[in-house]
């Protein structure tokens, strides 16, 4: 191609423009509904408006009324608290976890090795929908529904099976590093704290977007968990998905556009920071993954 | 089955050969250890002890007990209407047996195992002892924990969880495809009972009045398609997305990328319902395409029936089939291709080079330089998430919320076209209270893709390629 | 044990106009020693257990004698005297504001009644028609006393999460309600929740603007003028409840049998004037018209808004949207009639009513059964109906003037006579949906997909 588009430069400018209008178009598709999220959330019209994309009467007052108004259905702070706690506590615990089974299975050589890998990739294929219900009594049985401690258990309690990546990881990491550490007399625990953690930047941070992420994302098992009708006691996820209720989504549908254009706040903000690294992370894993 | 053997007869060898204080450790555990001066040690395996027979005897047996039939006592309430004093009966609930009960013997299980190794190492020390051999203190045992047995402290918590939110539960559920648990069987106020295979008949018999023999074949064909068609549309056109952006004639490269991935910033789930809302009967595209003649264009082709005064976008198969598939493409792409931007920008340079000084094409050098390194890398994940579509509950979910089937077969299976195996589970489940059949359903779900994943894994979980890297 | 309550019940006179259709009555003699033995009974199950407390069983042992009717206001204060310390109370209603501010001043108010407990009363927010489904995924989890439609009554009676209504102490439910709802609240002879308001029927809403009285009168007269005007009629066609009001009002069967969870339905009758596949012709002939739409409550509400809609089969929940839309053209009138074979006929409809209940698991039985007959009571349902625009159940608090002028609420009392009790089994729901949207998107064979439906109904 390259040897063609010298010859006859005129095509080669013709290629370009078709390849940025192909781009053009694209990212408007992509963008398409993004665009009608932001502009629905600074619409006078509290519901659906379902003949025009740009709103009639422009104003900030949804957002006024995101912060400040606690209604039934609406009491955002509180929400966005409670997802943070949980997002935060849960992505600590799970991002431990993770490390500490992949290191296990990848730098250490048991018994039992084998047999829990195949174990723990076979437990993460069921499905998890239909084991709700059970979690939901186990957790009730310790008096934990209802609260965040129980959703942060629930979001990271299982979060070891998720190893694999991280393992691929680990695999990579030359053997030599830890022998060497060993002959030094360093123990095993000083070995992962002191030489594998430090280079598994990209790793860590994967993990870590992963499991914060998980309690912005869900809702299917939170408001399982999270019995109490009670605004104040909810996650960003039960709180928004509740606007679009038959009998709100009229009252509170530009509210939902706002509060969803606000949670993309941190995440970007995640995003943009750790961008490099979790594509590393992902992609260094996957090698061996 | 001769490691089985073995264990036991170590075992059995222990408790003859044992001395008098490894012969107490039948009793009391902590004994052996008592003898030959490591307390520390004794104390806590008696402690572990007495906690065991306290939280089995006074707490799990009674459930255990019941497994058998999980509960024979119905609800009774009475209400004293002069002092309002409420008198229940000691009922028993069939859903808290079996849970308890799984968790009751599976805390024997484990005791048992400690118990019988712990046996071993009494008498193991005993050897030591009488060998004139060192004895290791608690402090030293505690210092092996981080060295030679650190993978046991490593393990111990992410196991503890594992069991609690993942193992248990599937135990359990596992058990409800043999019970009569249902809408009419509901704890607290009704017990439900073993049934035994019951509920694989009704799922696999097309009988005249439950259809859900109907409805399985088709949901498991169409879960199976869209796992394929999902996964490897969104593979495909994540990477040729970054390569398009990635191509050396195309200027702002990064400012192309944000715009893709701005898209993943909003959740999923309020992306989903809101473009759910778009293509609704009446959303916004529907009027566009009404002012625009498109609706009735189509109708004139017979795309869309003329009793329709819109393009049933979400709410009718084929339609919806689609237009799923076309939106999980909206949503998967800009993550494939992020995660396909860093795996080209890997590829080794020199091989791309003598490529091109061999005089390789572009798409020659794609074919055969490109595609074979992507798939090497992102292989395995690929399988991955296969299994995580068969299992995507949100995209169908949230986009399904208008959908009414018009066939009644389904309806009367609760089933609808679009339905993955999961979210008619989840319908069967949180609306129908179906528990019975929804976790037979789970069961075959689960057996799906752990057949699929273990095709793909075996390589790697008994590869000895592990070390090649290290 | 039923028949303990049942004796108690009957030996008072206050309980003996509620029970009067029951059927189970026993003569006093012999529910001294039916009560006797039922208690020693209750003895021994609970001291074998240790489970229930020492007070407990002293408290069955005082109540064998069969109370006499003055012990109820007692109840009251026994109530107050044995309550000691804070009471945890959990109210679920409707989401809307309206309903959640003026829930909230009721609540005020009963605390307030009884000044000398010490409450503590949290308000959550469940709609009506999800309570059924929040409450069985873990009744004991669910709150005390909760708002929901009266066609979950049979699954929630069904499931054991509905404290009987064995008695009621401030004023009586039976005689100041009106009859149908109290009948509708009622399951086996028995009450089982607090009748709250009348009015969760549907009827259409229209803009008189458009559609003159008699252009509302029959559907074909409706779409005529709409077409006409270049204007939207329509109903949700693709949810049994409302597309039940065809076969119900051509005189078709569908109803709920005695076991408590299958249906008889003959929509499908050959022998029937009109036939079944007669009827459903007529209703997709309705739905072929230009200018009708099928659509959800909020679609609708939004398409009123921007003026394409200009009828709509609905209920007083969205008589707000509709006021607004229409504005001085506001109007509502009861349902069309439609035309099968030449013959008009009234179209039906299920007749909805909103109930209190009480949850059988709730550890404060007493005060939750108070604080349902509280908000159930005249001046409750007044400021209910007031503040949120639906018709009370309480026959004074409906003439009350501000509700009774309402034009919803005179629609629906219109509608009433045409209206049926909705008792029907939960396998109804799905195949009936799906009826409606094959009927909406036109069909060949009408006797085959009755016979469908009908088989789905009644498996």
């Amino acid at each position: 191609m390259a040897n063609k588009a010298v010859a006859k430069p005129k095509k080669k400018t013709v290629r370009i423009i078709i390849r940025h209008l192909v781009l053009t178009l694209l990212a408007a598709i992509w963008l398409f509904p993004i665009v009608w999220l932001v502009v629905t959330s600074f619409s006078g019209y509290s519901g659906i408006n379902l003949t025009h994309f740009f709103p009639e009467e422009w104003t900030i007052q949804n957002y006024v009324n995101l912060f400040t108004k606690r209604t039934a259905a609406c009491n955002f702070p509180a929400w966005f608290k409670n997802s943070f706690i949980i997002g935060a506590c849960s992505c600590i615990i799970s991002t431990s976890f993770v490390l500490m089974v992949a290191y296990a299975m990848s730098c250490m050589r048991f018994k039992a090795r084998k047999g829990l890998m195949s174990f723990s990739i076979i437990l993460g294929m069921f499905p998890g929908v239909l084991s709700m219900i059970a979690i939901y009594f186990v957790m009730k049985m310790f008096g934990l529904t209802n609260s965040i401690a129980g959703l942060i258990i629930v979001y990271s309690g299982a979060s070891g099976l998720g190893f694999l990546i991280c393992k691929g990881f680990f695999d990579t990491i030359p053997a030599s590093l830890r022998e060497a550490a060993k002959i030094e007399g360093a123990s095993e625990l000083s070995i992962f704290l002191k030489v594998v953690v430090p280079i598994s930047k990209p790793i860590i941070v994967y993990t870590v977007i992963n499991s914060f992420l998980n309690p912005w994302m869900d809702f299917v098992m939170a408001r399982l968990m999270i019995r109490s009708k009670d605004a104040a006691d909810w996650t960003v996820a039960i709180g928004l998905y509740n606007m679009l209720q038959r009998s709100l989504v009229g009252e509170y549908f530009s509210i939902f556009c706002a509060g969803g254009l606000m949670i993309a706040v941190p995440i970007s903000i995640l995003f943009v920071i750790m961008q490099k690294y979790y594509v590393e992370g992902i992609t260094s894993g996957a090698v061996k993954g | 089955m001769k490691k089985i053997k073995k264990y036991f007869s170590d075992f059995g060898t222990a408790v003859a050969k044992g001395d008098i204080w490894t012969k107490l450790s039948l009793v009391i555990m902590g004994a052996g250890y008592f003898g030959r001066k490591r307390f520390m040690k004794g104390l806590l395996l008696t402690l572990i002890e007495i906690g065991f027979f306290v939280f089995t005897f006074c707490f799990s047996w009674e459930y255990i007990a019941k497994l058998g039939t999980l509960g024979t006592v119905q609800r009774k309430e009475e209400l004293d209407l002069v002092t309002f004093k409420k008198v229940v009966n000691d009922y028993d609930n069939s859903l808290l047996i079996l849970l308890v009960g799984i968790i009751g013997l599976l805390v024997v299980l484990a005791f048992i195992a400690l118990y019988i190794s712990n046996m071993k190492a009494v008498y193991n020390a005993q050897k030591l002892e009488e060998a004139g051999k060192h004895v290791n203190t608690f402090r030293e045992d505690l210092k092996e924990l981080i060295n030679k047995k650190f993978h046991i402290t490593l393990l111990t918590l992410p196991s503890i969880g594992v069991l609690a939110i993942n193992v248990i539960p599937i135990i359990f559920m596992i058990c409800i495809a043999f019970t009569n648990y249902d809408k009419d069987h509901q704890p607290p106020t009704y017990l439900f009972g073993w049934v035994g295979l019951e509920n694989f008949k009704i799922l696999f018999s097309s009988g005249t009045t439950v259809s859900f023999g109907y409805a399985f074949p088709r949901i498991l064909a169409w879960t199976l398609i869209w796992a394929a068609v999902a996964t490897f549309s969104n593979f495909f056109l994540g990477i040729f997305l970054a390569k398009f952006i990635n191509n050396k004639n195309t200027r702002l490269k990064k400012l192309w990328r944000t715009l893709f991935v701005i898209t993943i910033a909003v959740p999923q789930f309020v992306t989903l319902l809101l473009i759910g809302k778009m293509f609704g009967n009446y959303g916004i595209v529907n009027t566009f395409c009404n002012n625009i003649g498109l609706t009735g264009f189509l109708q004139n082709i017979g795309l869309v029936s003329k009793g329709l005064s819109y393009i049933p976008f979400l709410s009718k198969p084929g339609w919806a089939h689609v237009m799923i598939i076309l939106i999980n493409i909206w949503v998967g792409v800009p993550y494939q291709m992020l995660i396909a931007t860093g795996v080209l920008m890997n590829i080794p340079g020199d091989q791309l080079e003598s490529a091109k000084i061999d005089g390789a094409t572009e798409p020659q050098i794609f074919w055969h330089i490109t595609m074979p390194y992507i798939m090497f890398i992102m292989g395995p994940s690929l399988i991955t998430s296969i299994v995580g579509n068969i299992n995507n509950f949100n995209v169908i979910y949230l986009l399904s919320q208008d959908y009414v089937t018009s066939n009644m077969k389904f309806a009367n299976s609760n089933a609808q076209e679009i339905d993955l195996l999961i979210t008619w589970l989840f319908r069967l489940t949180n609306e129908e209270s179906n528990f019975k059949i929804a976790s037979v359903i789970g069961i075959i779900t689960f057996v799906i893709c752990a057949v699929l994943t273990l095709l793909s894994y075996t390589r790697m979980i008994s590869g000895e390629k592990e070390e090649e890297f290290q | 044990m039923k028949r303990r309550f049942m004796a108690l019940v009957l030996t008072t006179a206050m309980a003996a106009t509620m029970f009067t259709g029951c059927g189970e009555s026993k003569t006093d003699s012999t529910t001294a020693a039916t009560t006797a033995q039922n208690s020693e009974k209750a003895d021994s199950t609970t001291a074998a257990t240790e489970k229930t407390d020492a007070g407990s069983t002293d408290a069955t042992t005082a109540a064998t004698d069969p109370a006499p009717a003055s012990t109820y206001p007692e109840a009251i204060q026994n109530l107050i005297s044995a309550t000691s310390g804070t009471v945890d109370l959990t109210l679920w209603c409707s989401e809307t504001e309206a309903y959640q501010t003026v829930m909230a001043k009721l609540v005020d108010d009963f605390k307030a009644t009884y000044p000398d407990v010490d409450f503590n009363i949290t308000i959550g927010a469940v709609s009506e028609a999800d309570a059924k489904d929040e409450v069985l995924n873990d009744v004991e989890a669910a709150a005390d006393v909760f708002v929901f439609a009266d066609d979950q009554l049979t699954e929630l009676v069904n499931a054991g999460a509905l404290q009987e209504i064995a008695a009621t102490f401030t004023y009586d439910p039976a005689t100041t309600n009106a009859a149908s709802t109290v009948e509708a609240a009622k399951l086996d002879g028995k009450l089982y929740a607090y009748p709250l308001t009348a009015s969760n029927g549907y009827f259409l809403y229209y803009d008189s603007s458009v559609f003159s009285e008699s252009d509302v009168a029959s559907w074909e007269a409706l779409e005529a003028k709409a077409v006409e005007s270049g204007v939207n009629v329509g109903m949700e066609l693709s949810n049994g409840w409302y597309n039940y009001g065809f076969f119900a009002g051509a005189g078709l069967q569908m109803y709920l049998n005695d076991d408590g969870t299958t249906n008889t339905c003959n929509w499908n009758a050959t022998d029937t004037t009109p036939t079944g596949a007669q009827v459903a012709e007529a209703v997709s002939n309705i739905a072929k018209n230009s200018s009708f739409v099928s659509m959800g409550n909020a679609d609708a509400t939004a398409a009123a808004a921007n003026g394409t809609l200009k009828a709509f089969v609905d209920g007083t929940w969205d008589s707000g949207a509709f006021k607004d839309a229409y504005g001085d053209g506001y109007a509502a009138a009861k349902l069309p009639t439609f035309n099968v074979n030449g013959t008009d006929y009234q179209m039906s409809s299920f007749a909805g009513y909103k109930f209190v209940g009480v949850n059988a698991y709730s550890k404060n039985t007493g005060w939750a059964m108070l604080l349902g007959e509280f908000l159930t009571n005249e001046s409750s349902q007044t400021q209910i109906g007031v503040a949120t625009g639906e018709g009370p159940a309480n026959t004074v608090a409906a003439s009350s003037e501000e509700i009774a002028s309402s034009p919803a609420l005179a629609a629906l009392a219109a509608q009433a006579a045409f209206a049926n009790l909705q008792r029907v089994g939960g396998n109804y729901w799905t195949p009936a949906a799906t009826l409606g949207q094959q009927l909406l998107e036109g069909v060949d064979d009408y006797q085959a997909v009755l016979d469908e439906a009908v088989l789905g109904i009644t498996q």
